[in-house]
């Protein structure tokens, strides 16, 4: 493809959570990989598509040495206006990739209480001295507190809701092989849909 | 934090490395394949443009890993504005957080990709925090 036209086609394009491409960002005992998550940046750059990382709401709220949490002890006001911070700080370039007609979506990270797409952890009575008891929690099917606020920056500015999934390493026991198949499948669909509306899913 | 596998060591990388057009991409090493390779974490930075707020929040994530035994590196490319890396910017909003300024290296795609991928390797399989320090941190 020439320059001019590379420039100007539309693109695809997978807004990936951080620790996605950086596992140092995952709370202690969370990181599953040395740094990249190989398997979903692979699945991304196979199809075609460009990676826009997200920021770690978490690190740089609580820091790389804290402790793990669940949904409702991030669900602060504070931790709302700092994810709020992120979004803004984000959104102008989510908003340049759609008004251009670019494909994109959002891959977050399932059972994490800040990133979770289908499922985030839960556990109402987790607070206090951090003795609690291993899987000591459970998975409900809603967004973590950083994508529900990113998704509603986003609709401040009228853009529409972004087709997204989670890769599931926060959901207790994980599982990459069916992490793959699950991510596989998503991005399938996608392209079968871009395929059925005329459009061609192999353009980058 | 036995069964942690994180590998402490992160890059700082510009979007044009991590996004290469395909018409730039035969001439430059396989970036996110090298650092991969070498167990590093990447932070993406943003597109040639204003993006203030970002940057700030970039800086604040380096400064808590560079505070925490936490490798930091930069990688530039030649030809992209300021080597893609928003130094102008991003150092003094290092400095500002006390924070010393990431080695850099920097990509030139006017050189075989081949030999800029291993060169890059060799860079990065080189750098490390002293031992002191990692000791201090990684238990």
């Amino acid at each position: 493809m020439e320059p001019d036209t590379e420039q100007k086609a539309p693109r695809k394009v997978a807004l990936i959570a951080n620790c996605l491409l950086n596992q140092n960002a995952k709370v202690c005992e969370g990181a599953h990989y040395r740094g990249v998550v190989s398997p979903v940046v692979e699945a991304l750059r196979r199809r075609g598509y460009r990676l826009q990382q997200l920021p770690c709401p978490e690190l740089a709220f609580a820091g790389v040495r804290r402790w793990w949490a669940v949904y409702e002890q991030y669900d602060t006001p504070a931790y709302r206006d700092h994810c709020r911070r992120l979004a803004q700080a984000i959104a102008p370039q989510i908003e340049e990739y759609l008004r251009r007609g670019d494909e994109v979506i959002l891959v977050g990270l399932d059972g994490s209480p800040s990133t979770g797409v289908r499922f985030t952890s839960s556990a109402p009575d987790w607070g206090g001295r951090p003795n609690r008891p291993e899987d000591d929690w459970r998975l409900v099917a809603r967004r973590g507190i950083w994508i529900e606020e990113l998704e509603a920056e986003l609709a401040r500015r009228g853009l529409p809701p972004l087709p997204a999934t989670g890769w599931a390493l926060d959901m207790g026991r994980f599982d990459e092989a069916g992490s793959r198949r699950d991510l596989e499948e998503f991005l399938d669909r996608r392209e079968k849909a871009a395929a059925s509306q005329g459009e061609d899913p192999a353009a980058p | 934090m036995s069964e942690d596998a994180r590998g402490w060591r992160i890059a700082l990388v510009p979007d044009a490395l991590i996004n290469s057009p395909a018409a730039a991409a035969a001439a430059r090493p396989d970036v996110l394949g090298v650092l991969e390779v070498n167990g590093y974490g990447v932070l993406q930075l943003p597109p040639p443009g204003e993006h203030r707020l970002l940057l700030a929040v970039i800086a604040d994530q380096v400064a808590e890993y560079s505070h925490h035994g936490y490798a930091v590196v930069a990688i530039g490319v030649r030809g992209e504005a300021g080597d893609g890396l928003h130094w102008r910017r991003l150092a003094p909003l290092l400095r500002h957080r006390g924070v010393a300024l990431p080695p850099r290296h920097i990509i030139r795609p006017d050189l075989d990709a081949a030999a800029e991928g291993q060169r890059l390797g060799a860079f990065l399989a080189g750098y490390d925090l002293p031992v002191e320090e990692q000791r201090r941190w990684r238990v």
